[in-house]
């Protein structure tokens, strides 16, 4: 996914459903659904500590990293999935088709194979939609291009100050 | 670009590039220190026990909304040194606007002129036509001994009618200049894409 993307809110829908699905089955802290960009695109559950947007940016890199080092050892699909376990919460990646990755943050009490398992279902769920994601390109709706651009002048003075 | 019209917020993302130690996490630090706290989101930088950038540096900051859309820009670097180029392309995937960081020093032209080399290539290999991509130039260190004037900066490195900042990234001269100019560009480029959607 190297251009832009704009996704419709019943695509959303679909995909919250089944990250809330996610985090209820398995019983996980934060489920989040990112682009291989590093661009956040849903996040479920709660969030103690942390940043979703900073989380997704990392797990992107960490995910490109993987699957690097898995071509380097002679894999063919690098497209897999890995997991930090931690001593209080633990972290899973899923790299979906190598254009998605899947985030799940989740206290280490939780079995690994309950996350695995129900992540895999979630994995199996998403791909079809996150599919859809490149073939279907969201409506403008109520939005003015015109005025957003004007806009970002007055913006860009207010979140740069004193300049 | 990621519009989530679920949440009324386009993301853009835009990439710092250019040599090792040419000023590209100086000026991002810079960016950050001058941003709006309220705007704002943590600055993370994955370095090297020698302090180099690693994986890359990485801050957002967000802006009111704007015709019903809040703008979230997320900023990065790269690691410079060439044999991070393969770190390089990942932070490269879906940009929408490149600083091209250049170093002005005499000694390090040949390398600023490998870096925009490595730059069109590693954008060509993840599908962009690299023409089409917003970017800017900012020539760094213009406080320095010994620096390459601009104009020969832009014919070396065939960046000839590409908007040009000269910066002292250390002291943050030219810094907001120039991602004030790349947002603009950045919004412009997004504004058409979303007009010439259905």
């Amino acid at each position: 996914m190297t251009q832009g993307l704009q996704v419709p809110e019943e695509l959303l829908d679909e995909i919250d459903y089944i990250l809330n699905h996610l985090a209820e089955k398995a019983r996980t802290d934060t489920i989040m659904l990112a682009d291989i960009s590093g661009q956040l695109i849903s996040i479920q559950g709660i969030m103690e500590e942390g940043t979703p947007a900073i989380i997704a940016a990392l797990a992107a890199g960490d995910v490109a990293a993987m699957a690097e080092l898995s071509t380097r050892i002679g894999e063919k699909d690098p497209h897999g999935s890995f997991f930090h376990e931690g001593e209080t919460k633990s972290i899973y990646l899923h790299n979906i088709v190598g254009s998605f990755i899947l985030i799940v943050i989740f206290r280490t009490k939780t079995p690994i194979g309950l996350v695995r398992l129900f992540a895999k279902r979630a994995v199996e769920q998403l791909m079809p939609i996150t599919k859809k994601f490149e073939e279907i390109m969201g409506p403008p709706k109520a939005y003015n291009p015109d005025e957003f651009s004007k806009g970002i002048t007055q913006e860009l003075e207010d979140t740069f100050p004193d300049e | 670009m990621f519009i989530n019209w679920k949440l009324r917020e386009i993301n853009l993302k835009i990439v710092y590039y250019g040599p090792s130690l040419s000023g590209k996490t100086t000026s991002l630090q810079y960016i950050h220190s001058r941003t709006n706290p309220e705007r704002r989101g943590e600055l993370i930088s994955l370095k090297t026990r020698e302090d180099r950038t690693l994986y890359f540096d990485y801050m957002q900051f967000q802006m009111g909304k704007i015709s019903g859309l809040m703008p979230r820009f997320n900023i990065y670097t790269v690691p410079g040194q060439v044999y991070y180029r393969g770190t390089r392309k990942l932070v490269l995937k879906g940009v929408d606007g490149i600083v091209f960081v250049a170093d002005s020093q005499v000694r390090r032209l040949d390398e600023n002129v490998e870096a925009i080399q490595d730059l069109y290539e590693d954008l060509e290999g993840l599908g962009f036509v690299a023409s089409e991509v917003p970017m800017i130039l900012q020539c760094n260190k213009r406080d320095l001994p010994e620096i390459v004037p601009v104009p020969t900066i832009k014919e070396q490195l065939g960046m000839n009618g590409i908007q040009t900042f000269e910066s002292i990234a250390v002291d943050g001269v030219g810094v907001l200049d120039s991602l004030k100019c790349i947002v603009n560009s950045v919004v412009i480029k997004a504004r058409g894409n979303i007009s010439s959607n259905p």
